[in-house]
């Protein structure tokens, strides 16, 4: 069975569209969203809806908590807050309703699903190194853990005599006596290098995964930012994909 | 006739609708109104009626009687001013404001001491708790796993979600169905989750003020709040 999972969608509603099109056309039943929603771009509202809609399991990231007014901006940097401020003031009552619903981590068969670490959901902590993943394969039982946050696609695994090792692979198959630890990138706002919406898919069958880029109209997007008055930094980002 | 509506701290214990000339006011038992209470004395006024007017008469009280917050020592009341006895208020109005109901042979409501007392020691005992646990505290009154819980966070969940900081029970209950969040020197409750979930004194309410001895509801569960700085 294939399985789709999409993180920090960040209120980009054409990217996400673009790649719930891309999913269907790769024949994936199922979608998980791996948290943030919201934050950064102008379409918060539209993007919750659109993930109640078409995804099974949906988590909170730090940008859905803060936006709920569950925790202080303070350790947002500048433009973050900025952006956050704009989201509070345009959030509606009824999105904020669906993410009251969202999940913390959940898990699935052999899969764990977290916005940013197994450890400690609610501190937000990035798994940017081997040494800091290497810290987080005892928080989950299951074999692989799927994470967002960093918007950084990249792939950390310990062997049995806990050799971590880390790597940027568009492909993966899962080895006998592993545990992974996986980013699924960013939809809306990567930051790799390469502007395309990045998701993946899990073969829950053939025990494998593959990242998928996909083309969508940023031009749009950064025209509908600029009318939002969104910050310029977060406008011309999307387009460099930093 | 007129009316006497007696609360202690905000909260009515009894409503008076008598035909007496003159209601006496005090902490014994021999009085009309009966306070049951420190800071009260034990004659320590009296409300006379005349024709058109009602006017309280302060005896020489140690802690003294005020209307609508000044210090008297006889004053004509009007409808709706408001007599403080120690933490007691005693309300005003020229007419009955409601069917009266279990009213005694001469037209006088029976004060229940009972109740008064009953408030008087759990006002106590909630006082021991906030000293005890140093702050704004939630008790868990039914379909909680808490008996006492410190709002020691800025922002503290309620909910069916196993993250959330208190955990509620109830059908069709959102994960993070509100928040009690500080703000400056209040304290006030945010309904998050679907509509209708949360109740402060039995009102759905969307955002709210805490009050010392708020009811909250969220699903089937029951909180009390209790405010830490009174």
């Amino acid at each position: 069975m294939k399985i789709a999972l999409v993180s920090d969608i960040h209120a980009n509603l054409e990217a996400l569209q673009s790649v719930l099109k891309d999913i269907a056309k790769e024949g994936a039943e199922t979608v998980h969203f791996l948290g943030d929603a919201v934050g950064y771009g102008c379409s918060p509202n539209e993007c919750v809806a659109l993930l109640k809609k078409m995804c099974d399991i949906r988590l909170l990231g730090n940008h859905d908590y803060a936006a709920m007014g569950l925790e202080a901006t303070t350790s947002f940097n500048q433009v973050a807050q900025t952006s956050m401020e704009w989201t509070l003031a345009n959030l509606s009552r009824k999105t904020v309703s669906l993410l009251a619903d969202f999940e913390m981590q959940a898990s699935f068969e052999d899969y764990h699903l977290v916005h940013a670490s197994p450890d400690y959901p609610e501190d937000w902590n990035y798994i940017l190194n081997q040494e800091q993943a290497a810290e987080q394969f005892e928080h989950f039982k299951e074999k692989v853990c799927f994470v967002g946050h960093s918007h950084l696609p990249m792939i950390f695994s310990v062997d049995g005599d806990g050799q971590v090792e880390s790597a940027v692979k568009s492909e993966l198959a899962f080895e006998e006596n592993k545990k992974y630890i996986v980013n699924v990138g960013s939809v809306g706002q990567p930051r790799d290098n390469d502007a395309r919406a990045c998701y993946v898919i899990l073969d829950t069958v053939e025990k494998c995964l593959r990242y998928r880029r996909v083309e969508y109209d940023i031009t749009a997007v950064q025209k509908k930012m600029r009318q939002a008055m969104l910050p310029d930094f977060l406008v011309e980002r999307i387009a460099v994909g930093r | 006739m007129p009316e006497i509506v007696v609360k202690y701290e905000d909260k009515i214990i009894e409503r008076v609708v008598s035909e007496k000339k003159r209601l006496t006011v005090g902490r014994t038992s021999d009085n009309d109104i009966v306070l049951d209470n420190r800071g009260v004395s034990r004659k320590h006024a009296q409300i006379e009626f005349n024709d058109n007017a009602a006017v309280i008469i302060d005896n020489e009280s140690l802690n003294g009687t005020f209307v609508n917050n000044r210090r008297v020592t006889e004053e004509i009341l009007r409808d709706g001013d408001t007599i403080t006895i120690g933490k007691f208020s005693l309300e005003y109005y020229t007419e009955t404001r409601r069917p009266e109901t279990g009213s005694g042979l001469d037209g006088t409501m029976v004060l229940n001491t009972k109740k008064q007392k009953e408030l008087v020691a759990r006002d106590r005992s909630e006082k021991e708790i906030v000293k005890r646990m140093g702050g704004n505290v939630l008790m868990g009154e039914d379909n909680t796993d808490f008996s006492e819980f410190r709002l020691d966070r800025d922002v503290t969940t309620i909910g069916k979600a196993k993250f959330v900081h208190v955990h509620a029970k109830g059908f069709l209950l959102s994960g993070i169905q509100a928040k009690i969040v500080k703000e400056n020197d209040q304290t006030a409750i945010i309904n998050l989750g679907r509509k209708g979930k949360t109740r402060v004194n039995g009102e759905e309410i969307d955002r709210q003020v805490l009050k010392n001895g708020d009811i909250i509801q969220v699903g089937k569960s029951v909180y009390r709040f209790l405010e830490g700085n009174r």
